[in-house]
């Protein structure tokens, strides 16, 4: 029923979730199935619950809105306590995305999402105004508005799934493994989508997942969980990925925990080797001057806005002075912005040993080599690993 | 049984009603039913009136049948959709009563309500338990759990979640159920006679003559027509309560 005293909070205020000690028990006997949890969420930040199924991270998750009741220890939501809250009343202001969706298959798209703000209280135009604004901010067209759930893909479905999570503006998301039963180009585009509405919507958010890909992907911070929803490590994606806290980390993270870091750097945010410039029409002597001693042995042929043209070759070389065309051809030609995991394929697919850079006007910004990847992926937390990995009698 | 007999009825009147008429104005000299014809239209168009107030009666009886026998197994089910220990016990009580022979209940009912309509309507209430108890809770039970979850992760209360969400998913069901029970009525609501209840039975036991044909056959047309008028207007009231089905049939 409608109550006037729970106003929904119309501003984008995100508010931490701080687990204490908290601890679920099924029942008296067992092991408990969240086991003292001690965990910080900042606000406005993503932090990913991972781990193997039975490890406890969808009861850790379901503590926050009380779908799951402690048996000890507290969760507190911007500094108060959820045991002191009415529990339909509290879930009102958390949002709630579950894999299966769980749309009401009776209720048409613009009434589902109207779901949180309807027993809010909130006057029809404005629950109407609200579902159309949703529907567009998670990318779908005003005319699904109308249709029932059974009329919309897997993919539109959860869309309109986190639309009415988000419907009351609430102060944390809750996301139980939200793209789970999607098709992995589409959860991809999900997963995609979901970031960029992060990016705007700031809302402190507990995902769960069991793929440390997606947890990579989407959180800001990684709560890796073993059994009895122990945090074996809670960090950032980077950190997790250069210095593992444990076996039991570094095996969930897995083996190929170097390249998934390169997916999480881009290529701006590495040192990258200058390359030596010749123009149309230069001396080649002058070129080859700038050859000595410098980091890539060939010179990058530019054109007068320091637009890389092409490699020149020791034929080139041979001439009076630069000519238009160089020998050899540019090959892949990276983005600052690209990721570095992206740019190593273009590197090997192009069988280059370098790429040109450019900035946004497409200048040239430098050149990344397979060998600037390679010491970056030998930096000591990558030297560590391989220590760990020769410790290890298998 | 009786469902049953009745149920074969419509053949038999569509198949011969034309026949009887044919020779009723060709040769026939002696009155038609004193040969006790399948249908004598003569007697029909003279006695029509006559069945009027038995309609009548069988419609309440179905009616208050149906509407009380829902009630009280509508909150039956969804009582044991809340407790669910209550569900074996409730599922054997509404059981017997549904095995129990119709003439049998009306006589167990006599010492305590007598003779008629009374008696006629628990009895019938009493049959129509089983199957919308039933299926009330099956369609309670279809309701996806992945549903039930978000609702409740989205705050709607216990009831809210019951009211707004598992009662509109199961209305196939309960609808079903009313369908199949009402129809049941319908037929059974016949021997209401036996116990002094009225009703068409009237027309068919007449006078304690069960062989007089047209009357049989005119009183087993009109309980066939009734029955089939309550199952179109519930499919009817179905179809409107539930426009998600269609949408997701389109």
């Amino acid at each position: 029923m409608p109550s006037p005293e729970v106003a929904a909070p119309d501003s984008s205020d995100a508010s931490a979730v701080r687990y204490e000690s908290a601890t679920k028990r099924y029942d008296d006997s067992g092991e408990p199935a969240v086991d003292s949890l001690d965990l910080e969420v900042p606000a406005g930040e993503v932090c990913v619950l991972v781990g193997p199924s039975g490890c406890g991270k969808t009861t850790a998750m379901r503590l926050v809105n009380r779908t799951v009741e402690l048996s000890s220890g507290d969760v507190k939501i911007g500094g108060s306590s959820v045991r002191e809250r009415d529990p339909a009343r509290l879930r009102r202001e958390i949002g709630y995305v579950i894999q299966q969706i769980g749309l009401f298959p009776h209720r048409t798209i613009a009434e589902n999402v109207g779901t949180v703000p309807r027993l809010l209280g909130w006057k029809k135009d404005r629950i109407a105004a609200r579902s159309e604004e949703l529907l567009e901010l998670v990318g779908l067209e005003a005319e699904l508005a109308g249709r029932y759930p059974a009329q919309l893909s897997g993919g539109q479905q959860q869309r309109v799934g986190v639309a009415r999570a988000l419907a009351a503006d609430p102060l944390v998301m809750l996301m139980d493994e939200p793209f789970g039963a999607i098709d992995p180009i589409n959860r991809e585009r999900l997963q995609n989508e979901f970031l960029r509405l992060q990016a705007e919507i700031r809302k402190t958010v507990l995902f769960v997942t069991h793929d440390i890909d997606e947890a990579i992907k989407m959180g800001d911070r990684i709560a890796v969980m073993r059994k009895g929803g122990r945090v074996a490590q809670y960090a950032t994606p980077a950190e997790l990925l250069m210095a593992p806290a444990d076996e039991f980390v570094e095996d969930f993270v897995g083996a190929d925990r170097a390249l998934k870091r390169l997916a999480l750097m881009r290529v701006a945010d590495i040192d990258l080797w200058e390359a030596p410039l010749a123009y149309v029409g230069q001396a080649t002597a002058e070129v080859r001057a700038k050859l000595e001693g410098a980091e890539v042995p060939y010179p990058l042929l530019v054109d007068s806005e320091r637009r890389p043209l092409g490699w020149l070759s020791e034929r080139d070389l041979a001439a009076e002075t630069v000519p238009a065309r160089p020998d050899s051809p540019l090959g892949p030609l990276l983005d600052r912005d690209d990721v570095m995991r992206d740019a190593l394929a273009d590197l090997l697919q192009g069988e280059a040993q370098y790429a040109a850079v450019a900035d946004h006007a497409g200048r040239i910004a430098g050149v990344l080599s397979i060998e600037i990847i390679s010491e970056f992926l030998g930096s000591p937390a990558a030297k560590t690993e391989e220590q760990g990995a020769a410790e290890r009698p298998q | 049984m009786i469902a049953a007999s009745l149920a074969a009825l419509p053949l038999a009147a569509a198949g011969e009603v034309g026949e009887g008429f044919f020779r009723e104005r060709s040769s026939e000299t002696l009155p038609c039913q004193a040969t006790n014809k399948l249908f004598c239209f003569d007697w029909a168009k003279e006695n029509i009136g006559s069945f009027g107030t038995p309609t009548v009666q069988h419609l309440e009886l179905v009616a208050i049948s149906v509407v009380a026998g829902f009630a009280i197994a509508f909150a039956l089910a969804l009582l044991a959709h809340r407790r669910r220990w209550l569900q074996p016990p409730l599922l054997a009580a509404t059981g017997v009563l549904y095995t129990v022979p119709s003439i049998a209940f009306f006589f167990l009912l006599l010492p305590i309500t007598g003779l008629g309509r009374d008696s006629v309507i628990i009895a019938l209430s009493a049959y129509t338990l089983q199957i919308i108890y039933r299926n009330t809770l099956a369609g309670l039970a279809n309701v996806p759990d992945a549903v039930r979850d978000a609702a409740r992760g989205m705050g709607l209360t216990d009831r809210q979640i019951l009211w707004r969400v598992e009662l509109p998913l199961a209305t196939p069901e309960i609808v079903a159920g009313l369908r199949i029970a009402t129809v049941s009525t319908v037929a059974i609501a016949t021997l209401a006679v036996l116990a002094s209840g009225g009703g068409l039975g009237v027309k068919i036991y007449a006078g304690g003559n069960l062989t007089f044909k047209t009357s049989i056959v005119i009183a087993g047309a009109i309980a066939i027509a009734m029955a089939i008028s309550f199952d179109l207007l519930l499919l009817g009231i179905q179809r409107f309560a539930t426009p998600w089905r269609r949408a997701a049939e389109a």
